[in-house]
């Protein structure tokens, strides 16, 4: 923790002050941050009557829900997602840790080449692949279908996340490795049974943010999908032009959304934090 | 891996090619082939319903960049943009990182909140920031009136229009500076500061003269991810606004996605899709070169 360091008005001030102004000062952010989510909760609660008068009125009610989950696109919209997120997750991880252990293990030529395709790809806007991609996906015959939102939401990662399980294996001391491969282990042997399960905690933070990220994905379902495979993203964007004026409805689909992640956020806290510190 | 005996040339050579082959496969097909795919595409004369996929040259170059729409509001908005979104997030950001940087009660929950913004998905970021800012019912204009002050329809004015975009995006990104450059600055080293309070330094010589310049190459890396991603922006601007009113607060990635699927031409979107690829291939180089020279002045 580094030294604590206030500007000189804040310094004069009794200690009582100063607490009060950073406690105010805390609650101003959390509020900041907080408030469109609570708002979008509160709305949620409101019958179809009262949700025009959000701030005021005291009926209450979770019709919204239960209503929102008799639509059984939104349903299977629901289901789409987490089981694309979940799939995902799973094959991204295995290409990219292999991909950023050869990084972080190796130099040369071949390390390099392969980093900067990596970077560069990373550089290039979704747009510019998803939008040709929707040609090839059509001429392979797999638009709109599992396996052709799946994939590519397969391939959006490796770039960023051979980047990331770069950095993380180059935390990871090599020398248990190379005690192994002097013992007589192959290099896969030591890649499988000494640097993965140091890994761990490192795979399960990329984990948590590749669910998230693939969850939260709207623009590859816009493009890559008709009507057959409908994602929570996509539903929820038509929703709010189709059906602009039922805010509770709404608000009840945004909060069942984000039921998922806040789950995350709130049990798998120092994953999601360790993964987010690049 | 240094000093191994290699019983067979190549061996390491091959344990490389296999241990990258999965992803770059992967990023072949799904990203390699589709952009060159597309490359071909943006010289043809391709329309949705009716692809006759005759070569017409640099015709679709040509007449994006000489469309108005696209040289005076969409490239002014990206970049515009990208700017502020990066700064805004950054200020914000740092300035939240050297607050919570104390001990204090309660530094769990603060973290738990600051979170949040990071789980929400930017449609849904989009669809909250678009309730509170409607223009009859939104909270934001019932305030203004209780304040006496007169409500906005925040969504149909361009540049307010414009500002909601960006705060909406200023949101969802500054708890991750804060995250972040908080995980920067403590693990910077504590002695020049302690030896900085023992001169009397003041607080803002000590954040201008040690904080930030030891902070400098966490702040580029995250400036660099940011720029990049802030470039190819789309889902809150399309959940916000559609790119309106009128076209005024297009983006990038919109401008491209509205010529290729809804004026149905795919042959300009692709040459829409390949200049804003290039555009920000450039500004990506130039920042990794940046990125690299501050490293090696480290």
């Amino acid at each position: 923790m580094a030294m604590v360091r206030q500007p000189l008005i804040f310094a004069r001030l009794p200690t009582g002050v100063r607490r009060l102004l950073f406690a105010l000062a805390l609650f101003g952010v959390c509020f900041a941050f907080a408030f469109p989510v609570l708002w979008l909760i509160l709305t949620s609660l409101r019958p179809e009557s009262g949700v025009y008068y959000v701030h005021r009125g005291t009926e209450f009610t979770l019709g919204n829900f239960a209503e929102v989950l008799r639509d059984d696109r939104i349903v299977e919209a629901f289901v789409n997602s987490a089981l694309i997120s979940t799939l995902a997750t799973f094959f991204s991880l295995l290409v990219t840790v292999s991909s950023g252990y050869m990084l972080s293990r190796f130099s040369g030529p071949a390390s390099r080449a392969w980093f900067g395709t990596i970077y560069v790809f990373r550089c290039v806007p979704y747009i510019s692949w998803v939008l040709p991609l929707y040609f090839v996906t059509q001429s392979w015959g797999i638009y709109d279908t599992y396996i052709g939102l799946l994939l590519p939401h397969i391939a959006v990662h490796i770039c960023f996340f051979s980047w990331l399980m770069k950095g993380f294996f180059d935390g990871i001391d090599p020398s248990m490795e190379h005690a192994a491969l002097i013992d007589g282990c192959t290099r896969w042997g030591a890649f499988i049974r000494v640097a993965l399960p140091s890994a761990i905690p490192a795979i399960s933070a990329l984990a948590v943010l590749c669910w998230l990220f693939t969850w939260n994905e709207f623009l590859f379902a816009l493009i890559l999908t008709g009507n057959r495979v409908p994602v929570i993203t996509v539903v929820m964007a038509q929703f709010v032009t189709e059906m602009g004026l039922r805010w509770n409805l709404m608000a009840a689909t945004a909060v069942m959304a984000l039921v998922p992640a806040f789950l995350l956020a709130l049990f798998g806290q120092k994953y999601v934090i360790r993964g987010l510190r690049i | 891996m240094t000093p191994v005996p290699r019983p067979m040339f190549g061996e390491q050579q091959r344990f490389m090619l296999f241990l990258i082959a999965p992803a770059a496969l992967l990023l072949a097909l799904f990203q390699v082939l589709p952009i060159m795919i597309g490359a071909n595409a943006s010289f043809r004369d391709w329309a949705l319903y009716n692809p006759k996929k005759t070569w017409v040259g640099l015709d679709h170059y040509r007449q994006v960049i000489t469309d108005p729409a696209f040289l005076e509001v969409v490239l002014p908005n990206t970049f515009l943009f990208m700017v502020l979104s990066v700064a805004g997030a950054l200020v914000l950001g740092l300035a939240l990182a050297l607050l919570l940087n104390r001990p204090f009660p309660g530094q769990k929950l603060v973290q738990t909140v600051l979170l949040v913004p990071l789980m929400v998905a930017p449609v849904i970021a989009a669809i909250m920031m678009r309730w509170m800012f409607n223009d009859q019912f939104g909270i934001v204009n019932v305030v203004l009136e209780g304040l006496g002050l007169e409500g906005q329809p925040w969504l149909v004015q361009r540049w307010s229009a414009f500002a909601i975009i960006l705060l909406t995006d200023i949101w969802l990104w500054t708890p991750w500076f804060t995250l972040l450059l908080l995980a920067g600055l403590q693990s910077l080293p504590k002695e020049p500061f302690e030896a900085a309070a023992i001169d009397g330094t003041s607080a803002w010589r000590v954040f201008s003269h040690l904080t930030l310049p030891m902070l400098r190459p966490v702040i580029v890396v995250c400036v660099v991810i940011r720029a990049i991603d802030a470039f190819r922006t789309f889902d809150i601007v399309w959940t916000l606004t559609g790119g309106g009113p009128g076209r005024s607060t297009e983006l990038f990635s919109l401008y491209a996605y509205v010529l290729a699927f809804l004026n149905l031409d795919l042959g300009r979107g692709s040459a829409a899709a390949i200049i804003g690829g290039l555009i920000i291939l450039f500004v990506g180089v130039g920042l990794y070169r940046l990125v690299d020279r501050i490293a090696q002045s480290r």
